[in-house]
């Protein structure tokens, strides 16, 4: 259904349509203004693939070190990660559209942002995550979770009793009690959910919360690739290309319309299992595809 | 790491994107990862920490119970007897046993030490018991199977634990342990005091037999074997970079244990003027270890390692003898040494996704030897032999299919004594539905001689087995094990259960024996094993689960041949059965553990074991075995006290019932017996 809203930009889409030039509508004169957190490969691989993903004409400019940017005249500024974000936000009042930020991140942001912005996250919505583990184990009911304040847990545990499963979730008591706190949470649940936090989960600690969950017989469900390959079960995600694509089709909207949409979910994404590790807890698990179009289906999401 | 420095400098929550797309060092890889029963070539037993705990059982050797058609029993207080399948005497050696993969089957007798092995069941994260030869992946001695134990990480705990058990039988145990886990670095240690009295002295006979019989001389009076191990273990993981990990282990356990036994001897309960060259005395030994272990992580999924162990066992024995009659105080001195280091290689290579080699090379070196002084016979002697051997194997694990898995695999061993074995197994796993695997497999082992039964001491006092100076079997020859099976293991998950089965059939040939004429090892025994496993597991709920193992078995040997042409020593001592070898297999064995929460932290476990008649090989009829059976509990209490500190307290009561349970030694009765334990953890 077309709201009443959207009608001018329908109209104009439509008018565009029928003069048979809408895809050289802006070709010539709107600019794009790419602005990466740092040069990391991450970033560039952004880059590279937000270029591809463009409509062919739309002029791409590309600031590679976010300390570089300083206040230019563009028609949309795009950041990548958060620290792009940020310096945007602090630097112009241009249209901002914030890619790869999470959810908590683009909040702040938003506090400090003058004038319009948007974001693709990077993060997944409770939702697909709650349906994730519910196509890979079902009987795994008791979900535990260790967060802290940077996490907003509400969400996670209303998506899970939808689900009559149980969120098993422990607040970490510091630095010094992540064993403890961990161990208690691996007694009480039947999966652990890492979340992305960095004072709990990162390169260092990983190995002993592998460990330890292994230990306990008790399989982590992670939210990168990399935790997969490090010993995780599964985890959902999107790649950098997905999330670049997702941009490129904002961007040529706002061409379009001279509207931002709403802040939004990654549209597309990726699940990994590591069949190893299911293969050691005794698991059954279907083929990736059915996994992946149980969720589509369960979650929703409709492409 | 990159990523991870770049987080700094914005006003956000701290949550950035960079934790998405962090790189992260492999953790769980293929070597960490213990094989799921539906894809490995053998049948497979593991017994993890739960069903430890749960079993209430203080040894090692006791948690062996909990596996299908397994021997447990007990030559003294604490010399067990842990046998798969037959041929059971005092000295098992036909199970290869490992430690973290370092073999604790030590030279000269051939046999593992159960009582001098540096670890308490406490350190033990789960133990992995193959059943059936595994001579392609684990070498000669795995003709019966293997006991592979798997300690606890080194990172397994953050902080400190004491506990305390104290019991009946003079059950006296104190246990601290402590541990940290670092950026890069973990350890834990763990220092241990075990004692206890083993068998009660017993006043009235067991077995239902007279007091005459009870103090004849063919009955051994076990009570002199108490045991006292006082050790030390050590376990670090270093691991500086997601790629490299270097595992550093060490141990060392002093153990004194009661000996001897008092039949023959005059002073005690008869006049009888005989001999006994072992009267009660003390066995100390002195036993330690130290392994060190390098892995690397290889790109796509490869992993090469490389792993050294040193493993040692000095043990020292002095008593009076009788002589006809004639007590000679002048001590009869004996002490053996043993010692074995080994080096290991291993290459993890992922040919595809459906196509995991593992190759490797090995050499090790073993010495054996020791030193008996008789005085009162004038008798002296010393003996040292050394070994070595090298190694190559393959194995193959190769998923033709989503359906079929293939796993091929070879051992080839070359020792110094010309022995130049090839061990290969197939086996062929055929995934019915992802839940339903069916399993066909032929393997072939090889047990290589222990120095005793090449060098076989003619006189024998005390407990030791001091080689002979001179090899008086030089020409023995390798056991011969082939061993086929076909297995099913079937998952399902709609009823919370899974059953595990195994049909096989063994053909032992080249059976090394004593022969009564030649006083010497030789070979010649053949025999055939056949039986039949189940184990069954149901989870009631997350809470509530069974586990029921059963084993059905029987065999044939030509043991009445050879008993008929002078070999005394294979004569079959149950009237009711003539071959020495099917005599000595329990028809029908079982056990079972059962393990529930309870509220208010509270949990309970109970246990039954059950044995069907037999005659331990090379006992005399007096030690026949009728039924055994024996029903253990465990109930338990998780506390948590002031300041952080948690802990437990246990108590188990083993043979509850208080039923007649002997083992191995007619006078081996194991009363009821009940012990506490405290643990603080903080």
């Amino acid at each position: 259904m077309i709201s009443a809203k959207k009608i001018p930009a329908f109209f104009l889409l439509m008018l565009g349509l029928l003069c048979g030039f809408a895809k050289n509508v802006w070709a010539d004169d709107f600019r794009i203004l790419l602005v990466l957190s740092d040069n990391a490969p991450l970033y560039q691989r952004f880059a590279k693939a937000f270029e591809q993903d463009v409509p062919k004409g739309m002029r791409v400019d590309i600031v590679r070190q976010a300390q570089d940017f300083d206040s230019q005249k563009t028609d949309l500024i795009v950041s990548v990660g958060v620290r792009a974000a940020y310096r945007v936000a602090e630097k112009s009042s241009q249209p901002l559209l914030a890619a790869m930020i999470p959810g908590k991140a683009y909040a702040g942001l938003r506090e400090v942002k003058q004038g319009e912005a948007t974001a693709i996250y990077v993060d997944q919505p409770w939702r697909r995550q709650v349906e994730m583990l519910n196509a890979v184990m079902p009987k795994r009911k008791r979900i535990g979770v260790l967060y802290t304040d940077a996490q907003d847990i509400a969400g996670l545990r209303s998506e899970l009793a939808r689900r009559q499963d149980t969120l098993v979730a422990r607040h970490l008591g510091g630095r010094d009690t992540l064993s403890s706190d961990l161990e208690e949470v691996l007694t009480e649940s039947d999966v652990l959910l890492a979340l992305p936090e960095g004072e709990i989960y990162n390169a260092n600690s990983i190995r002993n919360i592998l460990l330890s969950s292994y230990r306990h017989g008790i399989p982590l469900v992670g939210f990168s690739e990399a935790y997969v390959r490090a010993g995780a079960l599964c985890a959902i995600f999107s790649t950098p290309e997905q999330l670049a694509l997702q941009t490129a089709n904002a961007a040529a909207s706002y061409a379009q319309t001279g509207k931002l949409p709403e802040a939004q979910y990654p549209q597309q994404y990726s699940i990994a299992v590591n069949r190893s590790v299911a293969g050691t807890f005794g698991m059954v698990i279907g083929s990736d595809e059915a996994i992946f179009l149980q969720i589509k289906k369960s979650s929703g999401d409709t492409r | 790491m990159l990523f991870l420095a770049c987080k700094t400098g914005y006003a956000s929550d701290g949550v950035s994107e960079s934790d998405y797309y962090q790189e992260l060092p492999v953790v769980l890889s293929a070597s960490r990862l213990s094989q799921p029963l539906s894809d490995a070539p053998n049948a497979m037993t593991v017994i993890d920490r739960k069903m430890i705990v749960a079993s209430g059982f203080r040894t090692i050797a006791d948690l062996m119970k909990l596996v299908p058609g397994m021997y447990v029993s007990y030559y003294k207080g604490s010399q067990p007897i842990v046998a798969y399948h037959g041929t059971t005497d005092q000295f098992s050696r036909r199970m290869q046993v490992l430690i973290d993969g370092r073999s604790v089957y030590l030279p000269p007798t051939g046999s593992v030490s159960w009582a001098d092995l540096p670890i308490t069941v406490d350190d033990i994260e789960r133990i992995e018991v193959i059943r059936g030869p595994a001579a392609a992946s684990y070498g000669a001695n795995s003709t019966q199977g293997v006991i592979s134990i798997i300690t606890r990480d080194a990172g397994s705990m953050d902080g400190k634990s004491v506990s305390y058990t104290k019991g009946d039988k003079g059950i006296n145990d104190v246990e601290t342990r402590f541990g940290k886990r670092g950026d890069t670095y973990d350890y834990r240690m763990t220092l241990a005091y075990t004692a206890d009295n083993g068998y009660d002295s017993l006043t009235t006979p067991p077995n239902g037999y007279t007091m005459a019989t009870f103090k004849a001389p063919g009955l051994l009076n076990n009570s002199n074997d108490s045991n006292q191990a006082r050790m030390l273990n050590y376990r670090g993981d270093y691991h500086p970079n997601g790629i490299d990990r270097y595992d550093i282990q060490f141990g060392f356990n002093h153990d004194v244990q009661g000996v001897g036994f008092s039949d023959k001897n005059p002073s005690i309960y008869n006049s009888y003027m005989g001999t006994n060259g072992d009267p009660f005395h003390d066995l100390i030994g002195n036993s330690d270890y130290a392994q060190l272990g390098w892995t690397r992580q290889l790109d796509h999924g490869a992993e090469l390692s490389l792993r050294y162990s040193h493993t040692r066992l000095d043990q020292y024995e002095a008593f009076p003898v009788y002589l006809v009659g004639v007590y000679f105080p002048g001590p009869v001195v004996q002490s053996m040494q043993s010692s074995r280091d080994e080096i290991e290689v291993q290459h993890t290579l992922p040919l595809s996704d459906s196509n995991r080699l593992v190759y490797g090379a090995g050499y090790q070196i073993d010495r054996a030897g020791g030193q008996s002084a008789m005085p009162p016979i004038s008798q002296y002697y010393s003996s040292s032999y050394v070994y070595s051997e090298y190694r190559a194997f393959a194995h193959d694990e190769w998923r033709i299919s989503p359906k079929w898995l293939l796993n091929l695999g070879g051992m080839f061993e070359k020792d110094d004594l010309g022995q130049f074995n090839t061990s290969p197994r197939i086996a062929l796993n055929y995934h019915v539905t992802p839940e339903q695997t069916l399993r066909a497999g032929v393997s072939v082992a090889y047990r290589a001689p222990s120095t005793v039964e090449t060098s076989y001491p003619l006189l024998q006092p005390g407990a030791l087995y001091i080689p002979a100076p001179v090899m008086n079997s030089p020409g023995l020859q390798p056991e011969k094990l082939v061993s086929r099976e076909i297995g099913y293991i079937g998952e399902f998950p709609d009823w919370a259960t899974s059953i595990d089965l195994r049909l096989y059939s063994d053909q032992l040939s080249n059976g090394i024996y004593l022969s009564s004429t030649a006083k010497s090892f030789v070979n010649g025994m053949t025999g055939e094993y056949h039986g039949f496993e189940a184990t069954v597991k149901h989870e009631f709920d997350q809470d509530n689960s069974l586990t029921v193992n059963f084993a059905h078995a029987w065999a044939a040997s030509n043991g009445v041949l050879l008993a008929a042409s002078g070999q005394k020593i294979m004569a079959s001592s149950d009237p009711a059965n003539s071959d020495i070898l099917a005599a000595s297999i329990p028809s029908n064995s079982a056990s079972a553990l059962y393990m529930v929460r309870l509220p208010h932290d509270y949990s309970f476990s109970a246990s039954g074991y059950y044995q069907a008649a037999m005659q331990p090989f090379d006992r005399g009829a007096i030690d026949y075995q009728p039924i055994e059976r024996r029903i253990d509990v465990r109930i338990a209490r998780a506390l948590a006290l002031a300041g952080g500190v948690k802990g437990s307290i246990a108590l188990v009561l083993q043979n509850l019932l208080n039923q007649a349970y002997t083992e191995y030694i007619a006078s081996n009765l194991f009363n009821r017996r009940g012990y506490v334990t405290l643990t603080l953890d903080w």
